[in-house]
């Protein structure tokens, strides 16, 4: 170690070493300035740095992922609401379509039967005034019949003669107007 | 002057083991060997915080990402895309600087960067980059640098001289700033601590007591400074590597 020596006698009272020793030690700063840097730098370059940024990189992704999943689902779940409502609607449709159905079915039965029932009724009527008729028509010949009796004897109890068969059946029927 | 007082002493480069190649004197010394311990100690942090990498990180692992994004933050902010294959070379020029400037406030560990070898080396190395990466990617359109467009040319001849002057003064600048700032605060740190053994011999006990109460607070201020000093001066560092990076690779202005 007789560089030490040296070095003592050199640097007594130290002066400003960063210029004294420039002489002495600046290539060998530099050298193992270099040699740690660089194993530095390439411990950096080659392994720390690309772990992080993976690191890094594999959180953004994972980030993006989970929101896109989310979004996907959300957007899943509206779609899912959107065909809830659109059964709804349909069901609505349906049962107001059922509805009206139902409503135009009886409709129809009731005036059908309305129609039945009054056809019914109708013949019935007419089967009535028919025999009303019959009754009417068969009454009148009676009417007459009496009418001529009557008008023969009234004639004859007026007159004393006994008016001619067919002579009172003219005038009777001239008086009905039949 | 003893070791307790010279406050020049700390800077002192002992060789440890002799070593040479030829005429190369490339012994191992105390700066050296801080040197080793620095990147060890960056090499042993980024193995344990990068060993496991997680979806969800650890509070090793968070802190290795906030120093990767802070120095990206910066190259992108900076140099934008063509910056990216810089970034392993600014983070390991901060974090050497920074671990060199945290190293050098332990008590009796040497600060490698308050030595102008070191700090002018790293500051050529800089600018001796921006150089061959500003020529490999734009040839001899590189010099447009030192000839801002727009000028007049009368003035021209004004202007290239000194842009010429102002590229050749930033290693000087980037080198000298850096170690002045660890030196100036570690003599600052060591004339501050001096005063107290100063003030007890010259006083006694009065002396002791004011310098408990007076210089002890100023040394602790001071103290906290220099550790600020340690982030900011490597931030510096980074930031301007950055900044002249951009004379290689952005559009010239």
């Amino acid at each position: 170690m007789e560089h030490e020596a040296a070095e003592a006698g050199h640097a007594a009272g130290s002066g400003f070493p960063p210029f004294d020793q420039i002489g002495d030690f600046g290539v060998s700063q530099i050298f193992w300035l270099v040699l740690t840097f660089g194993v530095l730098y390439f411990a950096v370059a080659s392994v720390f740095l690309p772990r992080i940024r993976k690191a890094v990189e594999d959180r953004d992704g994972a980030i993006k992922a989970d929101v896109a999943k989310a979004a996907a689902l959300s957007s899943a779940a509206d779609a899912s609401v959107k065909q809830f409502e659109a059964q709804i609607a349909e069901a609505r449709a349906r049962a107001r379509d059922t509805a009206s159905k139902a409503k135009a079915e009886s409709d129809a039965r009731t005036s059908a039967e309305t129609t039945k029932v009054e056809a019914a009724l109708n013949a019935r009527l007419a089967a009535a005034e028919a025999r009303i008729n019959e009754t009417r028509a068969k009454a009148m010949t009676n009417v007459s019949a009496v009418a001529e009796d009557a008008a023969a004897a009234i004639a004859e109890r007026l007159t004393g003669a006994k008016p001619a068969a067919d002579a009172v059946k003219k005038a009777v029927a001239g008086a009905l107007g039949a | 002057m003893n070791i307790a007082t010279d406050p020049m002493h700390q800077f002192k480069i002992d060789r440890w083991v002799d070593f040479r190649i030829g005429d190369l004197d490339l012994s191992f010394t105390n700066s050296a060997f801080w040197m080793v311990v620095g990147v060890l100690l960056l090499i042993g942090f980024l193995a344990v915080a990068t060993s496991k990498m997680k979806t969800v990180p650890t509070r090793m692992q968070s802190l290795a990402e906030i120093w990767y994004q802070f120095i990206a933050g910066i190259v992108k902010d900076v140099n934008h895309a063509p910056g990216k294959p810089f970034i392993p070379l600014v983070f390991t020029l901060f974090s050497f600087i920074f671990i060199a400037n945290i190293v050098g406030m332990m008590p009796y560990w040497f600060t490698t960067t308050s030595h102008i070898a070191v700090t002018g080396f790293m500051a050529i190395f800089t600018i001796g980059l921006v150089v061959i990466v500003g020529i490999m990617k734009k040839g001899f359109g590189f010099l447009k640098i030192f000839v801002p467009s727009g000028v007049p040319f009368v003035l021209l001849l004004i202007v290239t001289p000194i842009e010429i002057i102002s590229f050749l003064s930033r290693p000087i600048s980037l080198g000298m700033r850096l170690f002045a700032n660890m030196l100036g605060g570690h003599v600052a740190l060591k004339v501050f601590a001096g005063f107290i053994p100063s003030l007890a011999v010259a006083l006694g006990g009065v002396g002791m007591l004011m310098g408990g109460l007076l210089v002890m607070p100023l040394i602790v201020g001071v103290t906290a400074l220099e550790f600020l000093v340690t982030f900011l001066q490597a931030y510096v560092f980074a930031m301007l590597t950055c900044v002249y990076l951009n004379d290689a690779l952005g559009e010239a202005h």
